[in-house]
């Protein structure tokens, strides 16, 4: 497991961190979020011991981090960077030992994740003869080549083509039914609803929200339930009465509509039911539950920047 | 120290497999061996053909002056009076550069004036003083004495005093042989200054490509620094020692095919009276093609220059890394290399300075300071230290390496705080912060 603790890092008098403390366990993906500058990649790189913190902790499995223990940790920058004229097989080498993998080992693995990616002819060629996506793949595999127990991507998934964000998504899930821990900073909030079991939202360099995806979005849920059915919207409006309120429609083809209701009073999801069904002929009903991304801008939005300047 | 290793060798196979350093590599020894080969046929002076016109209005000369032609001096004779500025503005002189006056007086006062366009070189005056005195003397023993040519000669012949240093009679540290300390001090500064820039380079190259944060993540900065530094000077001596090879196989060959006839004494003796303007530029050679095969000690002399080229690059060439990773745009890092710059040009200086002022107590100093003991100890090396005092060499070097330790420390200081801080403007101020944190 890797635990953060209390955190603060200053460059100058510009704080970057302040008290952060977040924990991440095997077998997880741990969404990194928050808008930019607010101390995502300071926190990442005090994690990797790229840069020292002020105050502060990190441990790996109980133990301090330490330069020895980085093998470990395969780590995917933001603006990451190849050698351009390194070929594919020369960058992975070079990578791959540095981490502490032999050099017959690296090939192994090399050889694995280039046929995993169907990308096996590209051993030979040099990294600027490579398009964006395919560079970003060579990024990717170099980071996963010595099996580190803990991956750090800091959006992972840009650049690459939709096929190629289901491939990497897929490769992440695997990595974490395997145990790895994975760290995944993103501003894909789709991405972060599909694959992070947790994520801690950062902001002017303070940590403020952290726990599970559904944890979240069940506590910041309004009551909103959506109803869709087929039939007359004004019969649908009638039945609701003043038990409850329409707060949005969609019209969907052939007399078909999604309604999102707020309930008003005592009134519950069970009477929303009883109303309705004499009037319409209801497919599906579900309880509205905010999308991360509704929630990322709710607590980052410029309102919350005046309170914090 | 495994981490640094692998940086070192990603550096030098990129090094090796680049154009450039292979181009280098040949264009290097190409360049020097052809310095050498005009140093030699022209006696280091500039060679221009000159067309001169020799004023004789009473013929003493008798339109004679060489039995056989120079290829680099045109004689003509004009049996009038030529004036000053006719010669200057008239049409039909336009094509000559010189015009020597030979007047009806030249055998008694032995006195010649010679007007020019433009300011001949020391060598070719020295020729057109020879070539015309030997003519007036030919002329002078034929009028005055009975006396043959040959004989006027050798009684003309002047007394050779040679004086002799008691320390160093046999001349080993001639000026001549600085120059050639010079010439490594300034090789050593080259080196540095190139593969300098190749530091830099290479090190502003990763910030804006942004991969130094991939290594980073495994890397200690001070060990990717040194794995940089060590990398980039394995090449530099690679390059350094191919160089080497190459010039001594040059000069193997150059002794045995182009120059065989004109390294033997001999031949000088051979050529005797009639020894004119080849007797003249054998002379020219000798100086050189005696310095370079006899009187250098070349052993010595790269054993000092490998040491000193070891240390002065290590103190060099992490200042140059700093640079490059406190800059925040390679712009950025051209702007500050120019103090390195002017440094370097001073060490050249303080080089020249020890040459020609090699007891002073100014060339003492320069001898220890390490921004500029590389160059100087390599021309006093040259110039010979006193019996005694080659001690001096070991001060001087131990002098640089713990100067090149600190510069590394505090250069990894920068480094360190500098390599992740991406389109700042540099200030000095910046980099004073940075040299306080650890």
């Amino acid at each position: 497991m890797l635990e953060v603790q209390h955190i603060s890092k200053s460059f100058f008098r510009k704080t970057a961190l302040e008290d952060v403390s977040m924990s991440v366990r095997e077998g997880e993906i741990f969404g990194l979020l928050g808008p930019n500058g607010a101390g995502k990649t300071t926190l990442i790189r005090v994690i990797n011991r790229i840069i020292d913190a002020d105050r502060g902790v990190v441990r790996i499995n109980g133990d301090l981090m330490t330069q020895k223990q980085l093998s470990m940790v395969g780590y995917l920058p933001e603006e990451r960077g190849l050698y351009k004229s390194m070929t594919v097989e020369d960058h992975a080498l070079f990578l791959g030992q540095l981490r502490g993998l032999p050099r017959r080992d690296v090939k192994v693995q090399l050889e694995f994740w280039l046929e995993k990616f169907g990308i096996a002819d590209w051993k030979k060629k040099r990294i600027e003869e490579l398009s964006k996506g395919m560079a970003q793949k060579v990024q990717f595999i170099c980071t996963v080549l010595h099996e580190p127990k803990m991956l750090i991507l800091d959006e992972p998934l840009s650049g690459f083509d939709p096929v190629n964000v289901e491939l990497i998504k897929q490769e992440l899930v695997e990595m974490r039914a395997k145990g790895k821990m994975i760290i995944l900073s993103t501003h894909n909030m789709k991405s972060v609803e599909e694959i992070c079991d947790r994520v801690a939202l950062i902001d002017h360099a303070k940590k403020i929200l952290e726990g599970t995806v559904s944890e979240i979005r069940e506590s910041r849920k309004t009551g909103e339930i959506a109803i869709k059915f087929r039939g007359s919207m004004i019969a649908f409006v009638n039945a609701l009465w003043t038990n409850f309120e329409l707060v949005d429609k969609e019209i969907l083809a052939d007399d078909r509509f999604i309604a999102r209701v707020k309930t008003r009073g005592d009134s519950n999801f069970d009477d929303l039911l009883r109303a309705m069904m004499d009037q319409v002929r209801i497919e599906a009903v579900w309880e509205v539950l905010p999308s991360m991304q509704d929630i990322f801008i709710d607590l980052v939005n410029p309102k919350t920047e005046k309170t914090h300047a | 120290m495994r981490n640094s290793w692998l940086v070192a060798m990603r550096e030098l196979k990129e090094r090796l497999g680049s154009r450039s350093f292979v181009g280098m590599m040949i264009a290097g020894p190409v360049l020097i061996l052809v310095l050498i080969y005009f140093l030699f046929v022209f006696g280091g002076e500039g060679q221009q053909k000159w067309n001169v016109l020799i004023a004789d209005p009473t013929g003493i000369m008798d339109n004679k002056i060489l039995v056989s032609a120079d290829p680099d001096v045109t004689y003509s004779f004009a049996n009038g009076y030529v004036e000053m500025n006719e010669f200057r503005d008239a049409k039909q002189f336009r094509d000559f550069d010189a015009l020597v006056e030979i007047n009806e007086k030249i055998l008694s006062n032995k006195l010649s004036f010679v007007f020019y366009r433009e300011n001949p070189s020391m060598r070719m005056q020295t020729k057109i003083r020879y070539q015309v005195e030997r003519r007036i003397e030919e002329v002078m023993v034929a009028q005055f004495t009975d006396l043959s040519i040959r004989d006027f000669r050798k009684v003309k012949q002047p007394l050779n005093m040679a004086f002799r240093n008691v320390y160093d009679p046999m001349d080993e540290a001639s000026d001549l042989r600085g120059w050639v300390g010079l010439f490594y001090g300034g090789l050593i500064f080259a080196f540095i200054f190139l593969f300098g820039m190749t530091i830099l380079r290479s090190v502003t190259r990763e910030k804006s490509n942004r991969i130094v944060e991939v290594l980073l993540a495994t890397v200690h900065p001070n060990q990717l620094m040194i794995g940089k530094i060590v990398g980039i000077g394995i090449a530099a001596f690679i390059q350094f020692v191919v160089w080497m090879l190459f010039v001594a196989i040059g000069l193997m060959l150059m002794r045995s095919y182009v120059f065989p006839d004109l390294f033997d004494p001999s031949q000088v003796v051979a050529m005797g009276e009639h020894a004119s303007d080849k007797f003249f530029a054998v002379k020219e050679y000798n100086q050189f093609v005696d310095l370079v095969y006899e009187r250098v000690r070349f052993g010595t002399m790269t054993f000092y220059f490998v040491l000193f080229f070891i240390v002065g690059y290590l103190f060099y060439g992490a200042l140059f890394a700093a640079i490059g990773a406190t800059s925040g745009s390679e712009s950025d890092g051209q702007q500050f290399v120019l103090p390195l710059i002017f440094l370097l040009c001073f060490a050249l200086f303080a080089g020249y300075y020890s040459l020609q002022n090699p007891e002073s107590g100014l060339a003492q100093l320069f001898h220890y300071l390490p921004f500029t003991s590389p160059v100087v100890v390599m021309v006093k090396l040259s110039l010979g230290y006193a019996p005694g005092h080659a001690y001096e060499i070991w001060m001087s070097l131990i002098v640089l390496i713990l100067s090149a330790s600190g510069v590394l420390v505090l250069a990894g200081r920068l480094y360190r705080n500098g390599i992740l801080q991406f389109g700042h403007r540099l200030r000095f101020g910046m980099l004073l912060r940075w040299l306080k944190r650890m």
